[in-house]
């Protein structure tokens, strides 16, 4: 493998990790402020890139405010989902509330899939499609629109959760939902605001990716389960760590499908990533065993 | 004196920076009623847990009938013959009371998901003996009019009774019983003593932890104080209440 | 009287449920209705497992498809290519798919509640995937299985095949019943109601975890052999996560820890799926999100036990109704 060819394989796992890494992100604050894993993560990437399309498309509406439009819907959406879905779930057990988000992970994939149908939309890209050279690789330009946003997302997460009130009080109920809510903290009101956020920044993802590859109605399962490996490489707690998780899983299945490893062709890209969490899961799980028995 | 039926050699355990027991030294007499008392956050539960294999000890031995403890886990504890219950009571809600008893015997008995698909004679024949015997549990404790009903529709008072029987349907030498009097009213607690004599006439050793001084004083033949994770004394019941550092490390608890 | 009943009760409705079975495929407007109902049989072994595995270890598994498509694919291989007779390799698929199960079993079950379910979830992938690409025939499967046969007598009809699925199912229903009612049952349910107190009192709570798992991927195995050698076509489509998914409605439906309620889970959505949902395209999988959401916030416990719970508790009022006239 040439330097160039690395560096393309580079560039490329660099971008889809961005996608992984936002996704990430989502199961990332969701867990740490709620314990929830919301397994219909991945649908708000689906969402994002198919509002995207479709207001762009169907309603006329120009890029930049459908774009927004797009995210905002999707945090609405999981906001409504926290409502619905999860707080009328009072006192459910784990395994209910997997069940529940499972459920409207499904729900929301069906709902897409009966309104807008199943074929793949793509929606235009935003700054043309001239890929740009670079050091012996191509860049196209919706790559580095992927990164970049991700970048202002992974900073603007940071400004938020630390020097904004409403940051800082997500920050307590990851620490202790007990002692948060001693000090005045609604920790409902900070579920609420965690769904929303994980659906904005899932639906981000789905905007910026969507008019690179495309977006249908089953993308969300794939994504959803990327993300979960990126959050879990983050231990669910670190935003850092689930975005370096993110970015060096996207590298690991960039070379893993583009490079000729014989028999193992791209469609094992999945398999492989679920056994690097499977990997991850196994090696955490003794730890978490011995956690458990001492609280 | 015979064998400690229960011993620690330099028993300690820390949660992180939390030092919750500190080189304990413990011999506990077999066949007699022994209390453990202190201020809370001494370290009692923590010893339970320790000798009942819920954490591994951060230093130290155990050892039960003179063997070492080393990783043996819970469950195989139970088996070797210690039982225990909880702070917490935790009986299994999904049962009636005979069946929370009934389940105590499973360590005594031995057909396993073979023997219930097949419905073996084997089977059968156990389920009888367990039947049997968490019947005699259940009217040792008092409340076997209440063998079909749900477990938790009891008041406190009898699912303490109740988690007592389960303890003692795994036929154990030595039984822990966590604040058993918690939550109890007079007429409960004195009830409570009965049943405690009775089981040591069993010839059961029971190591008693307890914040009611009075039951507790009226029991225990060997009292051993903790306080921050240290033996501070232990004695009979009369030479502790005179204990000047006991009543130092009580001073500011609530003495009843 | 009505204790005595009580008991007999459950007889009435086996004895019923039997004669229900063996009429449909002689009834004329009923017969056309036999794959269905072979169909049902086939996921109500696989369901079964899961309602044991969710009400007794209080633990999901997002991959019962998984032991499915496994027990599917080692029958047909080792029948159609290795030239095994169907009856052994559908043995040895079952128990090629318990070790399996029991090798995972132990490392996935220390894992708790969200890292078990995507762990499940993920072996499911990994599996699918390895289905498509190393599978027999690929993402299209593989055809020609030889049915099963006994003596000179070949399972070649629906027909014929229909009490040959039930027979299974029947005896999987029986035979976790009878655990349900034992030893290991009270084992089981101590584990859902305190595994700190159950390891108190002598219970090996993860081994009962992984019997439980292994159980459900036996039966599941066998289901899937049993889908081989009557379709004689099977592909990897058929065990997909998504499948997991739907087993899991099933089970939400059927109730957890019921054993006759998985006939009622498996029931329910295959008629979703095969009769009423047919022209509807996507809209199947809209109705599982909603029954997964609307069951598990609602009853939790499985929407055929509350049933059977509220049944219970009308025939309690309307007798005490009757003793006070």
């Amino acid at each position: 493998m040439s330097a160039d060819q690395f560096l393309q394989y580079l560039i490329s796992g660099l971008t889809i990790g961005s996608i992984y890494a936002l996704v990430g992100l989502g199961f990332t604050i969701i867990y740490a402020v709620t314990r929830i894993i919301n397994f219909a993560q991945g649908e708000f990437v689906m969402l994002g890139g198919m509002l995207s399309f479709y207001l762009i498309s169907a309603a006329g509406i120009p890029l930049g405010p459908a774009l927004i439009l797009s995210v905002l819907i999707a945090a609405a959406i999981g906001a409504i989902m926290y409502l619905l879905a999860i707080r009328t779930a009072r006192k459910a057990s784990v395994v209910s509330l997997i069940i529940i988000t499972i459920g409207a992970a499904v729900f929301i994939r069906g709902i897409v899939g009966v309104g807008w149908g199943v074929d793949a939309v793509r929606p235009p890209y935003f700054t043309g499609y001239k890929s740009i050279s670079f050091l012996g690789a191509y860049i196209h330009p919706q790559d580095l629109w992927i990164i970049g946003t991700t970048l202002v997302v992974v900073v603007l997460l940071h400004l938020f959760l630390s020097y904004t009130m409403v940051g800082k009080a997500l920050k307590a109920c990851a620490i202790s939902p007990v002692a948060a809510g001693m000090v005045g903290i609604n920790p409902r009101a900070m579920a609420l605001i965690a769904f929303a956020l994980a659906a904005a920044i899932g639906g981000i993802g789905g905007v910026v990716m969507a008019p690179s590859i495309g977006i249908d109605f089953n993308d969300g399962f794939k994504l959803g389960l990327m993300g979960f490996v990126a959050a879990s490489i983050g231990g669910f707690k670190s935003p850092i760590a689930t975005v370096i998780g993110g970015l060096t899983l996207g590298i690991v299945v960039s070379l893993a499908v583009g490079v000729d490893w014989g028999p193992f062709t791209s469609a094992y890209k999945d398999a492989i990533a679920m056994t690097v969490l499977l990997l991850i899961l196994l090696i955490r799980s003794g730890r978490l065993a011995a956690e458990e028995r001492e609280s | 004196m015979s064998e400690p039926i229960l011993e620690t050699k330099s028993l300690s355990k820390a949660f992180g920076g939390l030092v919750a027991l500190d080189k304990v030294d413990l011999a506990i007499e077999a066949g007699k009623i022994t209390a453990i008392i202190g201020p809370n956050g001494a370290g009692k539960t923590t010893l339970f847990n320790l000798v009942t294999g819920v954490y591994p000890a951060s230093d130290g031995e155990i050892l039960f009938q003179g063997t070492l403890l080393k990783d043996t886990p819970p469950h195989r504890r139970a088996a070797l013959g210690i039982a225990r219950t909880f702070q917490n009571v935790l009986l299994f809600g999904n049962m009636t009371v005979l069946e929370n008893i009934m389940t105590g015997q499973h360590p005594r008995s031995r057909y396993g998901f073979i023997g219930a698909a097949l419905r073996l004679p084997k089977a059968h024949r156990e389920e009888e003996t367990i039947s049997l015997n968490a019947m005699k549990y259940l009217n040792m404790v008092g409340l076997g009019t209440y063998a079909e009903q749900n477990a938790l529709s009891l008041p406190l008072g009898q699912q303490k009774l109740l988690a007592i029987a389960r303890a003692l349907a795994t036929e154990p030498q030595l039984l822990l019983l966590d604040e058993p009097g918690a939550g109890l009213n007079k007429l409960e607690k004195q009830e409570l003593s009965d049943l405690i004599r009775r089981i040591r006439e069993n010839r059961i050793s029971v190591i008693l932890v307890e914040h009611d001084m009075p039951l507790v004083m009226g029991l225990a033949e060997w009292v051993i104080v903790l306080d921050s994770g240290q033996k501070i004394a232990e004695g009979t019941a009369a030479q502790i209440q005179r204990d000047q550092r006991v009543i130092a490390a009580y001073l500011g608890e609530e003495v009843e | 009287m009505l204790a005595r009943l009580k008991g007999k009760w459950t007889y009435f409705v086996i004895a019923a449920l039997l004669l229900f079975l063996i009429l449909i495929p002689f009834n004329w407007s009923l017969g056309q209705y036999t794959v269905l109902m072979i169909f049902i049989g086939l996921f109500t072994m696989v369901t079964v497992g899961l309602c044991l595995l969710l009400g007794y270890t209080g633990q999901v598994s997002l991959g019962q498809a998984t032991f499915y498509g496994t027990g599917a694919y080692i029958s047909a291989v080792l029948s159609k290519i290795c030239g095994v007779n169907p009856w052994l390799a559908m043995l040895i698929a079952a128990v090629a798919t318990g070790a399996f199960a029991y090798v995972i079993g132990y490392p996935i079950f220390r894992l708790r509640g969200n890292y078990l379910a995507v762990a499940t979830l993920g072996l499911g992938v990994i599996v699918y995937i390895l289905l498509r690409q190393l599978g027999p025939g690929g993402p299209d499967g593989m055809a020609g299985i030889p049915y099963l046969s006994i003596g000179g007598f070949v399972f070649d009809t629906s027909f014929k095949r229909y009490f040959l699925v039930w027979f299974f199912c029947l005896a999987v229903l029986l035979i976790s019943q009878n655990i349900v009612r034992s030893r290991t049952g009270r084992a089981l349910r101590a584990i859902h109601g305190s595994e700190a107190a159950a390891e108190s009192i002598g219970i090996n709570v993860d081994q009962f975890k992984v019997k439980i798992f292994v159980l459900s991927a036996v039966y599941a195995s066998l289901a899937g052999s049993l889908l081989a050698h009557q379709m004689s076509h099977i592909s990897p489509g058929s065990f997909s996560p998504l499948v997991s998914i739907i087993i899991v409605v099933m089970a939400v439906i059927g109730g957890l820890a019921s054993v006759w309620g998985a006939i009622f889970g498996a029931a329910t959505v295959s008629i979703l799926k095969y009769e009423l949902l047919l022209g509807f395209g996507e809209w199947d999988i809209v109705i599982y999100g909603l029954i997964l959401m609307l069951v598990m916030i609602f009853m939790p416990e499985g929407l055929f036990v509350r049933l059977r719970e509220l049944y219970g508790r009308w025939r309690l009022r309307y007798a005490q109704r009757g003793a006070e006239t």
